[in-house]
């Protein structure tokens, strides 16, 4: 199989505080296409901060990354740019909505800045926002929607570029558990159609709709289920 | 095609932010509202100056006498003869001389009194004034040398003292230089200056032309001025000259003793006073702007603070730094010109007004709303480049986690 990520002795440190915080130590992990992988440890284990490496926004880190084989040290900044716009799609935790903007203008952002045609542009918002259910509120502002409802939006505007590869930072961590697994559903569909699909989670039942669980402690990588299995 | 979407994606965050904006604007309208409204001014002034000499030509000159000491004797004065020697001398170069005969008279009719501007017409009345004659006719050549008792109304005049617009035949009379003298209307006309020219010249409406020989004696110097036209198929100057040499030939006077001005001179002068104007707005200009671009940089600044997370979001979502900054670029680019434009709009609405008021036609460069418009959005950018290069700086993560 491909491998689509590939991270060699990763270090992350935060000097930002009166204390520095070593995040990420040592950290080595290879994922293939097609990968469906869950993401678990405590909280402060590091998991947000090897998320935001993997999505190519922070690129303060000592090892290397490679992402479908390229040096991402090596890019610049539009080049980076490009990567978050095209091969990415991001669910972050906080829904990350922009205010004031509604759900189909969100799901837009991101073909704005890939050039993408005013009218193909609103076609395929409202498409996606139908396929996570959202039909309906194509018009609603973000504070007219619920949190799950919200965090479909995020999803359908993380879906617009059609990326290879899906990061969501614990989609599912402000939302009760119906919710929680029909994202959960959603993701499964999105990974069997060939995404390769990476969530953090803090629970088990949402870790089980995986097929590859890796634990953090401590900025460690202490297990990972898929090792053996899923080897490129 | 980004640009558009930059366009839309600013008119909305200024649509969000109302009265923020608007305030913002302010600095901006204020300044270049001002610029468009003193300049306008200017140039409503130049028109209005210029189209008074629009019949008369800007040969309209006048002459008059000075002494060394301060003492003034009679051959200070001009006579009716030294009219006529000018007349014969410069038959061609000079289309009409005349003296300033303007004078307040009281008329009586039956129990009206009125008080009425006599102006006093030489030979060729045509080239002085050319009336709008709506009833009878205006005075002839003929009139004028045989002294005749004859006088054309304003239709005000004739309105107000006889109750009929159409007074021609009417009679009346007015004591002109202690003599009491029965005038009879020969004319009717219509007063086409501005409100603004009438009040400048002082004779309010109601306005009369009577022969000037009627007034000025035929015998002895008794005027300080002496009006002429030269005729716009010489030059003005050279004739000018040739009509103060002259007339020191004739009164026996040192060249430096006989002043003379011309309405090209007055226009010139005129032109100096604009320029230095256009120096005094020029600074007003550059203040007014700098403050309005202060204002735009230190609201941009707040925008961009507020927005972080916004930032943030696009970042994530593929916003290369170049988009980010021409999204905050346009955004100040478009509070400052729509600042400009409204600034410029109450200026022409405020020039429009007063001129109508005024009576006088109002005089609105383009270049000068392109100018101020165009320079408005060029300060928006300019002051809004520190702002947008700092939201393009911003880390994506960091500004994500902003709260
Ligand atoms: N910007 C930052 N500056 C300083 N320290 C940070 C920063 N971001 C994270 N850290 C620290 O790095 C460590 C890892 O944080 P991270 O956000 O990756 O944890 P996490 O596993 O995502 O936790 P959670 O499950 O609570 O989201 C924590 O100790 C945190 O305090
Ligand atoms: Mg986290």
């Amino acid at each position: 199989m491909k491998e689509v990520i590939r991270i060699e002795h990763l270090n992350k440190v935060y000097a930002t505080g009166a204390v520095e915080v070593h995040a990420l130590k040592d950290v080595n992990l290879t994922i293939c296409e097609g990968e469906y992988v869950a993401i678990m440890g405590q909280s402060g284990s590091g998991k947000s901060t090897l998320m935001n490496i993997l999505g190519c926004m922070d690129r303060k880190i000592s090892g290397s990354y490679y992402l479908e084989g390229i040096d991402v040290a090596k890019q610049g900044e539009n080049e980076l740019s490009r990567i978050r716009n095209q091969k990415i799609g991001f669910v972050f935790q906080a829904f990350q909505l922009i205010p004031r903007t509604s759900a189909m203008k969100n799901v837009e952002i991101p073909m704005i800045y890939a050039g993408v045609s005013g009218e193909k542009r609103k076609k395929r918002a409202q498409q996606l926002l139908e396929k996570v259910g959202l039909g309906a509120r194509c018009h609603h502002l973000p504070n007219e929607l619920s949190g799950g409802q919200k965090q479909r939006v995020a999803i359908a505007r993380a879906l617009a570029n059609d990326p290879a590869i899906l990061l969501a930072d614990e989609p599912t961590g402000n939302l009760d558990t119906a919710a929680s697994h029909e994202i959960m559903d959603f993701f499964t569909k999105l990974n069997e159609e060939g995404a390769t699909v990476i969530v953090v989670t803090h629970e088990e039942d949402i870790a089980a709709y995986t097929k590859r669980i890796i634990r953090f402690q401590d900025g460690c990588i202490i297990s990972d289920t898929g090792r053996r299995e899923t080897l490129c | 095609m980004l640009i558009w979407e930059n366009i839309r994606l600013a008119i909305s965050a200024i649509w969000i932010n109302k009265m923020r904006s608007f305030l913002t604007m302010l600095g901006m309208i204020i300044g270049i509202f001002s610029v468009i409204t003193i300049v306008s001014l200017g140039d409503t002034m130049r028109g209005v100056v210029a189209g008074e000499y629009e019949n008369v030509g800007t040969g309209l000159a006048y002459v008059y006498m000075t002494t060394e000491d301060g003492y003034y004797t009679d051959n200070d004065l001009f006579s009716q003869q030294d009219a006529e020697n000018l007349r014969e001398a410069f038959p061609k170069e000079l289309t009409y001389v005349g003296f300033n005969t303007g004078e307040r008279l009281d008329v009586t009719v039956g129990r009206t009194t009125e008080k009425v501007y006599f102006n006093g017409l030489a030979k060729n009345p045509e080239a002085m004034k050319k009336l709008k004659i709506i009833y009878g006719r205006m005075l002839s050549n003929q009139d004028i040398e045989e002294k005749r008792n004859y006088v054309v109304l304003d239709k005000d005049t004739a309105l107000s003292l006889f109750g009929k617009e159409n007074a021609v035949g009417s009679t009346f009379s007015v004591t002109i230089n202690r003599e009491e003298r029965e005038l009879l209307v020969i004319g009717i006309y219509e007063n086409t200056d501005s409100a603004l020219m009438k009040m400048l010249s002082g004779g309010g409406t109601k306005t009369a032309y009577i022969p000037e020989s009627i007034y000025v004696s035929s015998e002895g110097n008794t005027q300080w001025t002496l009006y002429f036209i030269i005729s716009p198929e010489v030059d003005i100057n050279q004739t000018q000259q040739r009509v103060v040499n002259l007339l020191s030939r004739i009164k026996n006077k040192p060249v430096e003793q006989i002043v003379s001005y011309s309405a090209a001179q007055e226009m010139s002068t005129i032109d100096t006073m604009l320029g230095s104007l256009s120096a005094v707005v020029g600074a007003i200009a550059a203040i007014s702007l700098l403050v309005g671009g202060i204002g735009i940089m230190n609201i941009m600044l707040v925008s961009v603070t507020e927005r972080t997370r916004e930032i943030g979001i696009r970042k994530a979502l593929g916003a290369r730094m170049q988009d980010i900054m021409t999204q905050f670029l346009i955004e100040a680019a478009i509070i400052s010109a729509l600042g400009g434009l409204i600034g410029t709009l109450l200026g022409i609405g405020v020039i429009s007004l007063a001129a109508s008021i005024l009576g006088v036609k109002a005089v609105v460069k383009p270049t000068v709303i392109l100018l101020a418009v165009a320079f408005s959005a060029v300060v928006g950018l300019g002051f809004g480049m520190y702002p947008a290069r700092k939201a393009a700086k911003k880390d994506p993560v960091e500004a994500l986690r902003f709260e």
